[in-house]
């Protein structure tokens, strides 16, 4: 009973070779149609994983989009409201590597002239802290000669040349930096000279203060407002708010962009999909003749229709592997091309891949449902 | 004859053809679809962009600098320079005024405010020093080619929201940022009066129509119409800094270049594309006396963003292109290799080799006008489902697409048939009629 069931395999298993192998040409088409298939499934699945990430990351050439402010208890004018530099200890080490950036800013009003002129342009003096941990321990030493950045219009109003020196004056203290001129941004950048915070400090005699500290958070609109509602837990007396302008319009955006990835890489699935089956169907209505010869000789209809799914199944299997494997590749390459990185491949999406083509093979060998209840005799006799 | 056995071929086995087309109309379905979205997205997108609010910021040339830290600008009401505010229907004038989605202008004062309850003498006292920006919130601008264009901060700031209503322009109104309503105890409905810094201009009691909320300086400032903020600074007819969102073409290698050293042709064709750069030119040719510059935070992200959503989609369509084109050719493939015995047959007949072989493309070009034209009209009706889930906005049909789409259908079904029809050609018509 097992030899016979043994040799019912072995037999079984020829067939399909057999059925393979017959026609080269046909064997060609079918591989190709579901290798295309497959190869468009990898790449549009790899690619939509790995665009959205890469989006959000896109999205963070606006700059910050968080705010951290000292809550104001009813200030009577005077001095703004600062916040202790040492906060910056309570951001979690983990929030740094997922690429958050945090800036301490210290903003103070200071008069500014250029030696040798008695000219004084009072302005907007940004004290900027490196994206570091350890801030909030030291400030840089204090440097006799410091670099500060100065924005388009600050450069025009005072006539700065390359190499001027610049002394940003209040009423502490004076302090000397070297002139680097910056390019227009259309913010308030270019009002302003920008300096390191320790040299704004020590010019607002404000050591260890910030102004505010800005968040440069990538991630989903959803990762955004977790990241706003962690941080509101961990600055519980100051006032973390979202830059709405930006994070509303992105948020737009993302999902508009988002919409159309999705919805282009359904249809496109799906209609490849189609596609792919429509062109395995016209190859398998080919098989009238084998089907009728086989119930001929005997084949029950079950076992003929089960030989035609093997042999679908096999070749959605291999065309898959092909096929998802250069769809893979493709889609790194087209990462590169895109965003200048390549997309990482994503080891699930071959496997789906795989499987997707395979189940188009095997849905598209359906119709032979049909042909194996055929009479053998009016296929042999020519009738349709 | 021969339109008949073309004829014939269809009639006969009208399944196969069927299921030929089927392949074909929906490969080209994809492809309508596909290209329909992409040529029309970067238009969508760019719109979707101006949600960020404006792009350019106008500021007089001679202006000092502002010295405005957390909202509130320490510079005196005097220093600095104004402009006009009768120039601004002027910016619809300009070579690309369709682009310029939207403009407010502002001016801010600094002021005291105060409730009415505050006066008397046993309610607290809440008196504050805030900022009254003056600006637009609807305001219709007489163009001067005729016609209004509606216009303001809701167009250039979208993100404001005002909790009851904007005020109404020429009305004694205002709406009042979030954190200044909570420290004052206002509400829409109440009066709140206000009076300048720096000089003698009498106080105005505003009537609060709504609770403006931003997430920036704003919630802590007075927004009223700009009529108002010029009585208060004793500006009548200026305004300091105007916001200008324009729909604009991400800028390449070509825009980013100095425009000193543009030849004529180049000047030209710079000046006659939306790049951020000319639409900033043109705005400071027609308001003399202004600096025009690009908000680079906003411009910048935009123009990377869209560019790369922009190739990304193409590489979608393109995908779907080449794998729509697989499947049709080897769709077109297989009903070329099946045919083998009709061939012989033909050839045993005595049609040469070319004729055979003109006779299969005939059929092949038919069934892949057919079936293009099929397909360009389910892909169409898929875009503009699309579209309209997505953007609100169907993408218009365009001839060009559908050019394409019908020259694809033909390319591929030539190619797919190519190799098998040469190989039909080849074919010795005994062995076939043999069985073999």
């Amino acid at each position: 009973m097992t030899e016979l069931r043994d040799t019912n395999r072995a037999m079984f298993w020829r067939i399909v070779r057999r059925l393979l192998g017959a026609n080269r040409g046909r064997l060609v088409v079918m591989l190709l149609a579901l290798g295309a298939g497959g190869a468009v499934t990898a790449a549009l699945l790899n690619l939509q994983v790995d665009a959205k990430r890469r989006l959000t990351t896109e999205f963070r050439t606006f700059g910050p989009n968080i705010i951290v402010a000292p809550r104001e208890n009813s200030v009577h004018g005077g001095s703004p409201e600062t916040l202790d530099e040492s906060l910056l200890r309570r951001i979690p080490q983990e929030w740094y590597q997922r690429g958050i950036k945090v800036v301490p800013l210290l903003y103070l009003v200071a008069e500014a002239y250029k030696t040798g002129s008695d000219r004084r342009v009072p302005l907007v003096v940004a004290g900027k802290g490196g994206s570091t941990m350890h801030v909030g321990v030291n400030g840089p030493p204090f440097e006799s000669l410091i670099s500060c950045d100065v924005g388009t219009r600050v450069a025009a109003e005072m006539q700065l040349r390359p190499q001027e020196k610049l002394i940003l004056q209040t009423r502490v203290r004076e302090q000397p930096c070297n002139f680097n001129p910056t390019s227009a941004t259309g913010g308030p950048e270019d009002d302003q000279v920008i300096v390191a915070m320790g040299a704004a400090q020590d010019l607002a005699a404000l050591p260890g203060r910030a102004g505010m500290i800005e968040l440069t958070v990538p991630g989903t609109p959803q990762e955004i407002t977790n990241c706003i509602a962690s941080l509101r837990q961990l600055f519980p007396d100051a006032d973390v708010r979202p830059i709405r302008q930006f994070t509303e319009g992105e948020a737009k955006i993302y999902n508009r962009i988002n919409g159309v990835l999705t919805a282009t890489i359904a249809v496109v699935l799906v209609l490849t999909a189609f596609c792919v089956m429509a062109a395995m169907t016209n190859v398998a209505i080919e098989r009238k003749m084998d089907v009728g010869l086989m119930k001929a000789i005997g084949g029950a209809t079950r076992r003929v229709v089960r030989l035609f799914l093997a042999e679908a199944a096999l070749l959605g299997l291999g065309g898959g592997l092909i096929g998802a494997a250069l769809g893979i590749l493709l889609s790194i390459g087209l990462g590169k091309a895109v965003f200048g990185v390549a997309a990482r491949p994503r080891l699930i999406v071959y496997p789906v891949a795989v499987g997707l083509t395979m189940l188009v093979a095997i849905l598209s060998a359906f119709p032979l449902r049909r042909l194996a209840s055929i009479r053998p005799a009016s296929v042999f006799r020519g009738e349709a | 004859m021969f339109f008949r056995l073309v004829g014939d071929s269809f009639g006969r086995r009208p399944r196969h053809k069927l299921l030929t087309g089927a392949a074909l109309a929906l490969g080209m379905g994809v492809a309508t679809a596909a290209l329909s979205v992409a040529l029309d997205v970067g238009d969508r997108l760019a719109r979707e962009f101006r949600s960020l609010g404006a792009n350019l910021v106008v500021t007089p040339k001679a202006d000092s600098l502002p010295l405005e830290i957390g909202g509130v600008d320490y510079r005196p009401v005097n220093a600095g320079a104004y402009l006009p505010e009768a120039d601004l229907p002027k910016l619809k004038t300009i070579f690309w005024h369709n682009n310029i989605m939207g403009f407010a202008p502002i001016l801010e004062v600094p002021v005291q405010s105060w409730t009415p309850a505050s006066q008397t003498a046993f309610a607290p006292k809440i008196n504050n020093e805030t900022t009254l920006i003056g600006t637009w919130a609807r305001h219709a601008v007489a163009v001067p080619d005729g016609g209004t264009f509606l216009t303001g901060a809701e167009k250039t700031n979208p993100w404001w929201q005002v909790d009851g209503q904007w005020f109404a322009e020429g009305n004694l109104e205002c709406v009042v940022g979030q954190n200044l309503a909570r420290k004052s105890q206002l509400r829409a409905g109440d009066i709140v009066n206000v009076s300048p810094k720096e000089n003698s201009s009498p106080a105005v009691a505003l009537e609060v129509t709504g609770i403006l909320s931003t997430g920036g300086v704003e919630d802590e400032a007075i927004v009223a119409p700009l009529s108002v903020a010029q009585r208060l600074a004793g500006k009548p007819g200026e305004y300091r800094k105007l916001y200008v969102s324009a729909l604009t073409k991400p800028e390449d290698a070509f825009a980013k270049r100095d425009t000193k050293t543009f030849t004529p042709a180049e000047y030209d064709r710079w000046f006659c594309t939306p790049y951020i750069s000319s639409i900033a030119f043109q705005i400071q040719q027609e308001l003399p006396g202004t600096e025009v510059r690009v908000i680079r935070r906003v411009a910048e992200g935009e123009g990377q963003i869209l560019s790369r959503v922009q190739m990304l989609l193409w590489l979608v369509t393109l995908a779907a292109m080449l794998a729509a084109a697989l499947a049709v050719g080897a769709s077109s493939a297989a009903s070329v290799i099946e045919r083998q015995v009709e061939i012989g047959l033909m050839k045993a007949l005595g049609a040469g080799s070319g004729a055979v072989g003109f006779l299969l493309a005939a059929e092949q070009l038919l069934l892949a006008f057919v079936g293009g034209g099929v397909g360009y009209a389910l892909g169409i009706v898929l875009a503009r489902w699309l579209g309209e889930k997505i953007f609100g906005a169907a993408p218009e049909p365009t001839l060009l697409v559908f050019l394409v789409v019908l020259g694809l259908a033909a390319v591929v079904t030539l190619l797919g048939s190519a190799i098998p029809l040469r190989r039909a050609s080849r074919i010795e018509p005994a062995p076939i009629l043999r069985g073999e």
